[in-house]
């Protein structure tokens, strides 16, 4: 079935639009000619690695550019260790909704390891927002809009047969390509967004 | 093996014209894609040095498609059942490696997405035994002449006006 999903993404790439954007998760121009979504899991060790290594090459080679725009999408995999993994995506869609999704992003891969344990999801985010922030932010996520934004993004990428994330979607116009996991190195990723601009 | 049974001569073309068919969808899919995913496929394997993989990847899914049409048409058939073999053992053979080592990678057949599993291993292991056995049909059929009377006369049929 997976296979099946992955070969119509692949052949069809212009049938698969996503959920509609988040604002508070885009970074870089919504006009800009290619648009990258990743979907990630924040219990994820390789999307840690991508947000913290190349995130910042993306952002520094196109983003600032006006070449690319790059936004977030949620996919909490569903998975033994990763119990915590939809609380906090909910934290940090909730946390866009006021701005703040990058701190909170930040802050919860970098302490991954602890609240992964822990279950602190919720205090490692709050460590990075204001006292008014933070009762914001808590309200926000027990918001059903929050929870069903979040809740899109895990049935759309389901129902595409994503089953390892980090996964992205590079798209220009209509055409629109699967990356699933994080196989493609930074060199490979650039030359591919590179083919995508000419 | 002999070919006297029409079922089994029937069976064999069929499978020949599958594992074209098979050769071709998944070059086509390769072909649809940036290479630089199938690069990354590759990549992924840790075998080859980072200098080869770029090439091979954009090579690969014409050397594909071509094997496949080639099966699928019935020319040049000993050699490139005979490739079609080849890559198919290589392949077999680097998703065990992968697979026994733990590695969790796309396996890269058809594109993106796919990781290994024991059902890539077995889907990829009937393929190889499928392209066996059309090669080995591919010679074993040479072995009593190719050409068109004897071909005709398998068949049962004359090849002359009378």
């Amino acid at each position: 079935m997976k296979l099946i999903a992955a070969a119509l993404a692949a052949l069809l790439p212009c049938l698969a639009a996503g959920p509609e954007m988040d604002k508070g998760k885009t970074l870089g121009n919504p006009r800009a000619p290619v648009l990258i979504e990743i979907y990630s899991d924040f219990l994820c060790p390789a999307c840690k690695a991508f947000h913290e290594n190349t995130l910042p090459l993306l952002m520094k080679d196109f983003v600032t550019s006006g070449k690319v725009c790059i936004v977030s999408r949620e996919f909490p995999l569903n998975i033994t260790g990763h119990q915590h993994s939809r609380e906090a995506a909910g934290i940090a869609t909730a946390a866009a909704r006021i701005g703040m999704y990058d701190a909170v992003a930040n802050a919860l891969f970098r302490t991954q390891e602890s609240w992964e344990v822990s279950g602190k999801a919720w205090e490692t985010a709050a460590a990075v927002l204001t006292a008014d922030q933070q009762k914001k932010v808590q309200a926000l996520a027990k918001d059903p809009a929050v929870l069903k934004e979040v809740q899109d993004d895990v049935a759309y990428g389901t129902a595409i047969g994503i089953g390892q994330t980090p996964t992205l979607f590079l798209s220009r116009g209509s055409t629109r390509y699967p990356v699933f996991g994080s196989a493609l190195s930074y060199n490979l990723l650039k030359s591919m967004i590179n083919d995508l601009l000419k | 093996m002999t070919f006297s049974n029409r079922t089994l001569r029937i069976a064999a073309v069929a499978l020949r014209i599958a594992l074209g068919a098979v050769f071709v969808y998944a070059a086509l899919v390769k072909l649809r894609l940036p290479w630089q995913l199938f690069a990354g496929a590759i990549a992924d394997y840790k075998i080859l040095p980072d200098w080869a993989v770029n090439p091979l990847a954009r090579t690969l899914p014409w050397a594909e498609l071509a094997i496949g049409l080639l099966i699928a048409a019935g020319w040049w058939l000993r050699t490139a059942a005979t490739a079609a073999s080849l890559l198919l053992a290589m392949f077999v053979a680097l998703m065990v490696r992968a697979y026994a080592k733990g590695m969790e990678i796309s396996c890269g057949c058809f594109g993106p997405g796919e990781l290994i599993s024991w059902r890539t291993l077995l889907r990829d292991g009937t393929l190889l035994a499928a392209s066996l056995a059309v090669t080995w049909t591919a010679f074993a059929r040479s072995k009593k002449g190719t050409d068109s009377i004897s071909r005709a006369r398998k068949w049962g049929l004359s090849p002359f006006c009378k």
